[in-house]
C-alpha cells in the first residue's frame, strides 16, 4: 500500500500525485535533485524533466563531476576493481576515504585475503597518505600521511617517474624516488583513488602519473564509484541526453552546465521554486536548510530537514522491486533481483503517476503545445 | 489496416524485382494485393524508388563505449551550445533518441551494434531500447576473455566451445558472435604491443588463429546464421594487408565475415612507405566465396574512434585529435575511444578514404560487401548517403579525388576505376544481402511476409539528397517518415538467437562467476523485464 503525505498530513496516493503534479506545473524553474535511484527511476525522471522543462542533478553529483571533468579534459585509463584484484601486482591507495566511501573495497581487492589470480604473483600495497587513523593492510607501504600534502606529492612522484628532480613535498625525497622505482617495475599496476580527497587537477596528476607509466609498462587506475547509483544516473543521463547530470531543459534541449545547473546553488540563489528530491536508497535529505517546496520520493515516513509539501514512499530499488543500477565491483550496470518483493511503488512508477497527473496530458497523451511536441525527436515521453 | 504503396519503381533484389507496381502492406507485414484491389490507405509513389528498409550490420550505437564518448566529448554534442548546423559531429545525433531518428529519415529499419563485451549487455540494451523507431541488435564479442581462453588452454574441444558460445547469446540476447584482435588485448594486458595472427597469447598458450577458428566453428556448428564476424589484427597499420589476407585464407570453407575491410588495406609502398593494398584485398575476397566483409569508409570531418580493440586504440592515443582519450581494461576486451578528425589535406587520411571506396568498387559481388562507415570509426552514419552518391556516379568522385593530394592518389587505383554502383546494387548491399547474412528470411525484401519495413525515395539525380531524406518510411507498416521527418514514434525490438545448447554449461557458468568473482552469473545476464519496454525483444531462427 503506497503511503503519501502532504504537510506531514497522510493522504490517499491520488492526492499526493495530483498536488505535485500541481506544483511542478506551476513552477517556473523546477528542480529535480538527490536522484538517488535505479535507471529505470531515472529514466522517468529524466522524461519528466523534459517535459516540464526542469533541471536534473543528482547529490552526489559534486564527486562524480571531479572524476568527469579530468576524462573530458584530459582522458583517462581506468578499469574495474574485479580485474584489479584479478590482475594487479601493484595497487596504489591513494588518500584516506576510500574504505568509507566503498566499504567493500578490501574484499573487491582481495586486500582480506580471498582468491586472486595465480598470475598475479606477489603484489606489492603502497598507500598515498591514508590520514593518520587508517588501520593497517598487511603488507602495507605507507607513503605520505595527510591529505593536504597529496597534490604536491603526486606532482613530485609524476616528476621523478620521469626523471625530473622534485622539490621539497614534506615526505622524503628518497621515499618519493623509491616508489617512482617500485611503480615503473611494476607489470600491471592499479591506482586507487576517491574523487573526494582529490580536487580535479590532482586527479588529473593521479591520471598523468598512469598515462606516463605505460610508456614502457602497464599501469591503470579507477575512481571510487559516488553512491546512491550515481554512476548509474549518469550512464541514463549520458544516452538521453548525450550530457551528464546538471542537466537543464529550460529552453527545449538539454544544455549541460556544472555551475549554473548546481541545484544547491539553484536553490540557495532562490532560481529553483520547486524541488522533487529523490531518494530511494535511503532517505537523504536536501543538502540546504530554506527553500522553494519539496515534492519527496523517499523510503518510508522518515522525518526529512525541514517538512516536504509532499512526500510519497517509494521502495528500494533492488529490494522493494527488481532494479538495474550499477555495480561497481564489474563497473558495470547489472539486474538486481528484489530481495523482499513488496507492494510498495518504484519510484519510475511514482514519476509515471505524477506525469500522468499533469495538467493537460491524459493518459499516453502529449500536451498540446509542450515542448515534447515540437520536439519529439528527443522525448521519451512523446514515444507511444 | 491495408496500405498501398502505389506506382513505384519496386527495387527487390531478393526477388529479382525491378519494375514499376504496386506494395501492399497488411497488419504490419508485406502481403499480395488483395483481391478487392481496394486500401485503407494508399501512398502516391509514381516516380518514386520503393526498397525494404535498409539494415546496417556493423555501427556502434549504444553501449558504455559510446556512452564514455558521449561524455569525453559534450563539446561536439548538438546542443553543447547553440551552434551552426556545419560544426563537428553536429548532425551525427549523440541520444540515443537522435540515432533512431537519423536512421528512419534515411530508410534504415534495422541496425546492429556489433561491439557488446557480455558483461556490458545489459547497460547496452538499455541504449538500444531507448533508440526508437527501428529494430536493433547485437554481437557479444568473445576471444580476449578468460573463460574461453581457458577452455582452448586446457583442450576442451569444440563442443565445449559451442556450448560457451550458446551461453553467452542466450545471456545477453545477441544475435552473433565477433572477436575483435583475438587474444591482443589480453595479451596487452601482459604489456605486448603487437599482436598477429599466429601469435601467442601470454599465459593461456593459444594463438589468434585458433582463437577464430575456434570461434568459426562454435558459431557455424550452433547453427547461429550470422557467421563469426571478425575484426582482424593490426588495425590502421602500414603493411596490415597480410594480416586481413591471412585471415581470409584461414575461412577454410566455412563462412567469415571480416568487418571494416578498409582498415586492413594499407601497403608499405610509396615514398611514404604507406599505399593501397586494396586490389590484393579486393582480389582475395572475389576468390573467397565464403568470405563477406563490410568496407568501413573513412570520410573527411572529425569523429570520435569507439572500439574494443584496446592494443589498437592504446598504440593510436598519441593520434588523438582532440588530445584526450579514454582506455578501459575490465574483463575481456576492455575499450578504447580516441578522437579523430580525418583531413582531406592529410596523406594517410586521403588514402584511407580511396581504400575503402576502391574495396567497394573492386569486390564485384554485391551480396558479399556491405555498407559501412563502422560508425562512429570511419565518419558518422549520416554520411552514408554521400558514400551511395560517390559509388553511383564516377564524376562525382572525380571531383573530389581532384581536391585531395596528388601523392596519395598515386597510391591507390580509384581515379582509374570507372564503375558505378547501380541502384539495385545499392539495394541489394543495403537490403537483401544484409538480410541473408544475419539469417533475418522477413527482412531486407518485399515479397509476401515479409516485415513490412519499407522506404520510399524521390528518384533524384543528386543521390546523395535521395537517400538522405526518404519521402516515406514504413516500419512494420506503420508510416514513421514523411518527406525525411519523422512524424510517428515507436518502439523497436532487439532480435537475438538462442542456439540450442547441453545445459551442463550454466552449471559450469554458475561456478565460474563465483569462483572468480565471487558474483553470481545472474548479474550477466539480460532479463528481458530489465529493459522497461513491453516486448524488448525478438527471437531470430537458428539453423539447428
Amino acid at each position: 500500500m503506497a503511503r503519501a503525505w502532504i504537510g506531514g498530513k497522510p493522504v490517499a496516493l491520488e492526492r499526493a500525485l495530483a498536488e505535485a503534479a500541481e506544483l511542478l506545473a506551476a513552477s517556473r524553474c523546477p528542480l529535480i535533485a538527490g536522484l538517488g535511484t535505479d535507471v529505470a527511476g531515472a529514466r522517468a525522471a529524466i522524461g519528466l524533466a523534459e517535459r516540464i522543462g526542469a533541471v536534473v542533478d543528482h547529490m552526489s553529483a559534486d564527486v562524480l563531476l571531479r572524476d568527469l571533468a579530468v576524462l573530458r579534459e584530459a582522458g583517462m585509463m581506468l578499469t574495474t576493481p574485479s580485474e584489479a584484484r584479478l590482475r594487479a601486482d601493484t595497487l596504489l591507495l591513494v588518500g584516506p576515504s576510500l574504505a568509507t566511501d566503498a566499504p567493500e573495497l578490501a574484499r573487491w581487492l582481495g586486500l582480506d585475503g580471498s582468491r586472486r589470480h595465480a598470475a598475479a604473483g606477489q603484489r606489492a600495497i603502497v598507500r598515498l597518505c591514508p590520514g593518520r587513523t587508517a588501520p593497517p593492510i598487511a603488507g602495507e607501504t605507507r607513503v605520505g600521511r595527510d591529505p593536504d600534502q597529496l597534490p604536491i606529492l603526486l606532482a613530485a612522484l609524476r616528476a621523478r617517474i620521469a626523471g625530473r628532480p622534485a622539490g621539497k613535498t614534506g615526505v622524503a625525497i628518497k621515499a618519493v624516488a623509491d616508489l617512482a622505482t617500485l611503480l615503473k617495475a611494476s607489470r600491471f599496476g592499479v591506482a586507487v583513488w576517491s574523487a573526494r580527497d582529490l580536487d580535479p587537477l590532482a586527479i588529473e596528476m593521479l591520471c598523468g602519473i598512469v598515462a606516463d607509466l605505460n610508456a614502457h609498462t602497464r599501469f591503470t587506475g579507477f575512481p571510487i564509484a559516488a553512491g546512491d547509483n550515481a554512476v548509474g544516473v549518469l550512464q541514463a543521463c549520458g544516452w538521453m541526453t548525450g550530457f551528464p547530470m546538471r542537466t537543464g531543459f529550460g529552453r527545449g534541449y538539454p544544455e549541460h552546465d556544472p555551475w549554473r545547473y548546481d541545484g544547491a546553488r539553484m536553490v540557495a540563489g532562490r532560481e529553483a521554486d520547486c524541488v522533487l528530491w529523490i531518494s530511494a536508497f535511503r532517505t537523504a535529505s536536501p543538502p540546504w536548510r530554506d527553500g522553494p517546496p519539496v515534492i519527496a520520493l523517499t523510503r518510508g515516513e522518515v522525518a526529512l530537514d525541514g517538512a516536504p509539501s509532499v512526500q510519497i514512499e517509494v521502495g528500494r530499488p533492488g529490494v522493494d522491486h527488481d532494479s538495474v543500477e550499477h555495480l561497481a565491483q564489474l563497473g558495470t550496470l547489472v539486474a538486481v533481483a528484489a530481495t523482499q518483493r513488496s507492494e510498495t511503488m518504484s519510484v519510475a512508477e511514482a514519476v509515471a503517476g505524477i506525469v500522468r497527473a499533469l495538467p493537460g496530458a491524459g493518459p499516453g497523451e502529449v500536451a498540446a503545445g509542450s515542448p515534447t511536441r515540437t520536439r519529439a525527436k528527443f522525448s521519451t515521453e512523446a514515444a507511444r | 489496416m491495408t496500405i498501398r504503396i502505389a506506382g513505384g519503381r519496386v527495387i527487390d533484389p531478393a526477388h529479382g524485382r525491378d519494375g514499376i507496381g504496386d506494395v501492399w502492406i497488411g497488419d504490419g507485414r508485406i502481403i499480395d494485393a488483395p483481391p478487392s484491389g481496394t486500401a485503407d490507405a494508399t501512398y502516391d509513389a509514381a516516380g518514386k524508388i520503393v526498397m525494404a528498409g535498409a539494415i546496417d550490420v556493423h555501427s556502434h550505437v549504444a553501449g558504455w563505449n559510446v556512452n564514455t564518448a558521449r561524455l569525453l566529448l559534450p563539446e561536439f554534442h548538438r546542443a553543447a551550445a547553440p551552434r551552426p548546423a556545419a560544426t563537428p559531429l553536429s548532425n551525427a545525433g549523440w541520444s540515443t533518441f537522435a540515432t533512431g531518428c537519423l536512421y528512419a529519415q534515411m530508410g534504415y529499419t534495422t541496425v546492429v551494434e556489433p561491439a557488446v563485451l557480455p558483461h556490458y549487455a545489459l547497460h547496452a540494451h538499455l541504449e538500444l531500447a531507448d533508440i526508437p523507431i527501428i529494430d536493433k541488435a547485437t554481437l557479444a564479442v568473445l576471444g580476449n576473455d578468460d573463460f574461453l581462453l581457458g577452455l582452448m588452454h586446457g583442450r576442451e574441444g569444440a563442443a565445449a566451445i559451442r556450448d560457451y558460445v550458446a551461453w553467452t547469446l542466450d545471456a545477453t540476447h545477441s544475435l552473433g558472435i565477433k572477436v575483435v584482435n583475438a587474444g591482443g588485448s589480453i595479451a596487452l594486458k601482459d604489456n605486448v604491443r603487437q599482436f598477429s595472427f599466429d601469435d601467442v597469447v601470454p599465459q593461456y598458450g593459444v594463438t589468434s588463429r585458433e582463437i577464430v577458428k575456434a570461434l568459426q566453428r562454435a558459431a557455424h556448428e550452433a547453427g547461429v546464421p550470422h557467421p563469426l564476424h571478425v575484426h582482424c589484427n593490426n588495425l590502421g597499420m602500414a603493411g596490415n594487408v597480410d594480416s586481413a589476407l591471412a585471415t581470409i585464407a584461414a575461412a577454410g570453407g566455412l563462412p567469415l565475415h571480416l568487418a571494416h575491410l578498409q582498415f586492413y588495406g594499407y601497403g608499405k609502398e610509396g615514398p611514404r612507405g604507406f599505399s593501397s593494398a586494396a586490389v590484393r584485398l579486393a582480389e582475395a575476397v572475389n576468390g573467397a566465396k565464403d568470405v563477406t566483409i563490410d568496407v568501413g569508409q573513412v570520410m573527411f570531418g572529425q569523429t570520435v574512434t569507439i572500439s574494443l580493440d584496446t592494443l589498437r586504440q592504446f598504440n593510436a592515443r598519441h593520434q588523438a585529435r582532440p588530445r584526450k582519450w579514454v582506455m578501459l581494461e575490465g574483463e575481456a576486451n576492455g575499450a578504447g575511444i580516441v578522437p579523430y578528425e580525418y583531413r582531406a589535406s592529410d596523406f594517410y587520411n586521403a588514402v584511407q578514404w580511396a581504400v575503402g571506396l576502391e574495396l567497394f568498387l573492386l569486390i564485384d559481388d554485391p551480396w558479399r560487401v556491405f555498407f559501412t562507415t563502422d560508425h562512429p570509426n570511419g565518419a558518422p552514419f549520416t554520411t552514408y548517403p554521400e558514400i551511395f552518391a560517390l559509388l553511383m556516379d564516377r564524376d562525382r568522385r572525380a571531383q573530389q579525388i581532384a581536391t585531395l593530394p596528388p601523392d596519395a592518389m598515386a597510391v591507390t587505383t580509384l581515379p582509374a576505376i570507372t564503375r558505378e554502383y547501380s541502384l539495385a546494387e545499392i539495394a541489394t548491399m543495403t537490403r537483401a544481402a544484409p538480410a541473408r547474412l544475419l539469417g533475418l528470411a522477413d527482412r531486407g525484401q518485399l515479397g509476401p511476409g515479409a516485415v513490412a519495413d519499407v522506404a520510399v525515395y524521390a528518384d533524384e539525380r543528386d543521390r546523395a539528397k535521395m537517400f538522405r531524406a526518404a519521402a516515406l518510411v514504413f516500419k512494420d507498416g506503420e508510416l514513421v517518415v514523411r518527406d525525411g521527418a519523422v512524424t510517428h514514434y515507436r518502439w523497436g525490438r532487439a532480435l537475438g538467437v538462442r542456439p540450442g545448447r547441453d545445459r551442463a554449461i550454466d552449471q559450469r557458468m554458475t561456478r565460474y562467476y563465483e569462483e572468480r568473482f565471487g558474483l553470481s552469473d545472474a548479474f550477466l545476464k539480460v532479463p528481458e523485464h530489465a529493459i522497461g519496454r513491453p516486448q524488448p525483444f525478438e527471437l531470430v531462427a537458428c539453423a539447428r
